[in-house]
């Protein structure tokens, strides 16, 4: 039993996500893909899963949206301002999604309607769950665009998503994700197809946004700079598991786990000098 | 011909490549790029997505041809070699790629992938293709047993290792890495970076390593070349290119490079140093 804590301004009570022992499996395959993972996130907060391939960390996100894969059964509780999302039914998950809670993911090329207006596209995302003209909600586009600082909105709000770079392109499935003022966003690897300019743009970017709205999030990613960079908490996972938990400074100042201490071990930094065979001169 | 000790084993000069972008507008992908490399050097070449960093690697290993300019190795022109001159200069330049499950034939075994070159060559291998398939395979810290097995069923970085054995067998000079370890977790990064230090150490390769993570060209580069919409805005030695850039776009592409916070960093450290101290006092 929780306690009860002093309600929100706003009225509500307690973490925005609380997720306590979500665990996956897939009984027809006999596996569990997350076992026990617990975590909360409190407003303008986030918090960071980091891990490698295989990890379950991408299955962690998709089990808090509703979104796991057929076959899969999931344990535990994920509650959202105390209202329980596991077993919730779908109509219930998809008003949620893409209005309350938000999703960015890695590749915006896929994730964009290639047939589509970026403008049609932000605006439909806002028309379906909060209605409004065609009009209007253009105009909504064209703010939401403005937001995440796409120069000339008024003109790109009518281009095409392969007219964007890859940069430009994230900043719309920025603009898109945060077109209905979500207050928790759910970014998996946002910036690892990006470029490290355009990355750190992106990440100040949406650092800068979660400042001005107050929303939590939860950043998914296998690169450990960046999780150190975004992220006030930190959730490290190995298959499926949780290796160790705790605030960002903790983590990185004094990690508790092996695989966290061999993860950094491994992390290549900028001022690594390593030693190398001396070249040779001359062809022989 | 020419063997010394002045000719380096790859000398590039004013590569160009321009792609036709409409009936009477090309597009320059790569504009006027040149370098050279010694034997056991390792030249990293870095950029970001359309800095023509792939494209270059690609003219090297002749797989496209240049619009102009020349490539020489040990001495000799091979920019517009063909037939079995250039089947030649493959046996001495292999690529390795980015995602091994897609440039390795799935429905190939081990063995047929990397004897492939060995076939292509035509070379006579004492013990036959299967010995020199099982001892590349030793080479890159692959199980010999398992030839028989298709790339599905290796992880990624095992992949990968597939796609390194393939490039050693015909024992090449230059390997060109086209974001060799990018595609790979961290861990396993740092296995394949160890494994192509060792190699050549072991077996005085060069390599033409291709990459966007600046932070991994500093582990294995002996010089660096940057370079931004097709052009090499600077090239030198690894520390000076990484400890004092000369040039506005390389300043500002490292320090775009996201870091560990550096108080972080020292305090883990100096904890691991008391640690150690406190059991070596034990």
């Amino acid at each position: 039993m929780k306690l009860t804590t002093a309600p929100e301004p706003d009225g509500r009570i307690g973490a925005m996500l609380s997720v306590e022992g979500l665990t996956v499996t897939f009984p027809a395959l006999g596996s569990r893909v997350i076992d026990d993972i617990n975590f909360t996130i409190e407003k303008g907060k986030t918090i960071g899963l980091v891990g490698e391939s295989g990890s379950g960390k991408s299955m962690t996100s998709l089990a808090i949206m509703g979104l796991l894969p057929e076959g899969a059964a999931v344990e535990g509780s994920v509650s959202y301002w105390g209202e329980q999302l596991l077993g919730n039914p779908d109509s219930a998950m998809r008003r949620l999604r893409g209005d309350r809670i938000a999703m960015i993911f890695q590749d915006p090329l896929s994730s964009l309607n290639p047939y589509f207006t970026v403008g049609f596209q932000i605006a439909e995302a806002y028309r379906t769950h909060r209605g409004g003209s065609r009009r209007q909600a253009r105009g909504v586009a064209v703010e939401a665009m403005r937001q995440v600082r796409i120069p000339d909105a008024e003109r790109r709000v009518d281009h095409y998503p392969h007219q964007f770079s890859g940069g430009m392109r994230q900043r719309v499935m920025i603009a898109m994700a945060l077109v209905c003022q979500p207050d928790l966003i759910i970014a998996d690897e946002p910036t690892t197809a990006l470029d490290v300019t355009v990355q750190a743009q992106i990440l100040t970017l949406m650092s800068d946004l979660q400042d001005s709205t107050g929303a939590g999030m939860l950043f998914i990613t296998h690169d450990l700079a960046v999780v150190s960079d975004v992220a006030d908490s930190i959730v490290v996972m190995q298959r499926g598991k949780t290796v160790e938990q705790g605030t960002a400074e903790a983590i990185f100042s004094w990690p508790e786990s092996d695989y966290t201490r061999a993860l950094l071990a491994a992390t290549p930094r900028l001022d690594d000098i390593v030693d190398l065979p001396e070249p040779l001169r001359g062809t022989r | 011909m020419s063997f010394d000790d002045h000719t380096p084993l790859l000398r590039v000069q004013n590569l160009v490549k321009e792609f036709k972008q409409s009936a009477r507008k090309q597009f320059r992908a790569v504009d006027d790029v040149g370098f050279d490399l010694s034997q056991r050097e390792t030249l990293g070449v870095v950029g970001e997505s359309g800095s023509g960093k792939s494209t270059t690697a690609r003219m090297v290993a002749r797989l496209i041809d240049p619009t102009s300019g020349s490539i020489e190795f040990q001495g000799e022109d091979v920019t517009t070699r063909t037939g079995a001159a250039l089947r030649h200069f493959r046996g001495n330049v292999q690529v390795v790629f980015q995602d091994p499950y897609s440039s390795l034939n799935p429905r190939h075994t081990v063995e047929q992938i990397i004897s492939a070159p060995l076939r292509y060559q035509g070379r006579k291998v004492s013990g036959g293709y299967r010995k020199a398939v099982k001892e590349a395979m030793d080479r890159v810290g692959l199980n010999p047993d398992h030839s028989a097995r298709h790339p599905m069923q290796f992880s990624g970085g095992q992949a990968q290792r597939i796609g390194i054995a393939r490039a050693l067998a015909v024992e090449p000079k230059l390997v060109i890495c086209d974001e060799a370890v990018s595609a790979l977790d961290v861990s396993v990064q740092a296995q394949v970076l160890d494994l192509l230090r060792d190699l050549q150490r072991e077996h005085d390769f060069s390599y033409i390593f291709v990459a966007h993570d600046l932070a991994v060209v500093r582990q294995i580069a002996h010089k660096v070349a940057v370079m931004s919409a097709g052009r090499l805005v600077e090239q030198g030695p690894r520390d000076a290119i990484f400890d004092n850039p000369q040039h506005e776009y390389t300043r500002t592409l490292l320090s775009a490079v996201p870091r560990i916070n550096p108080e972080w960093e020292s305090a883990r450290k100096s904890r691991d140093e008391g640690n150690l101290t406190a059991s070596s006092g034990n």
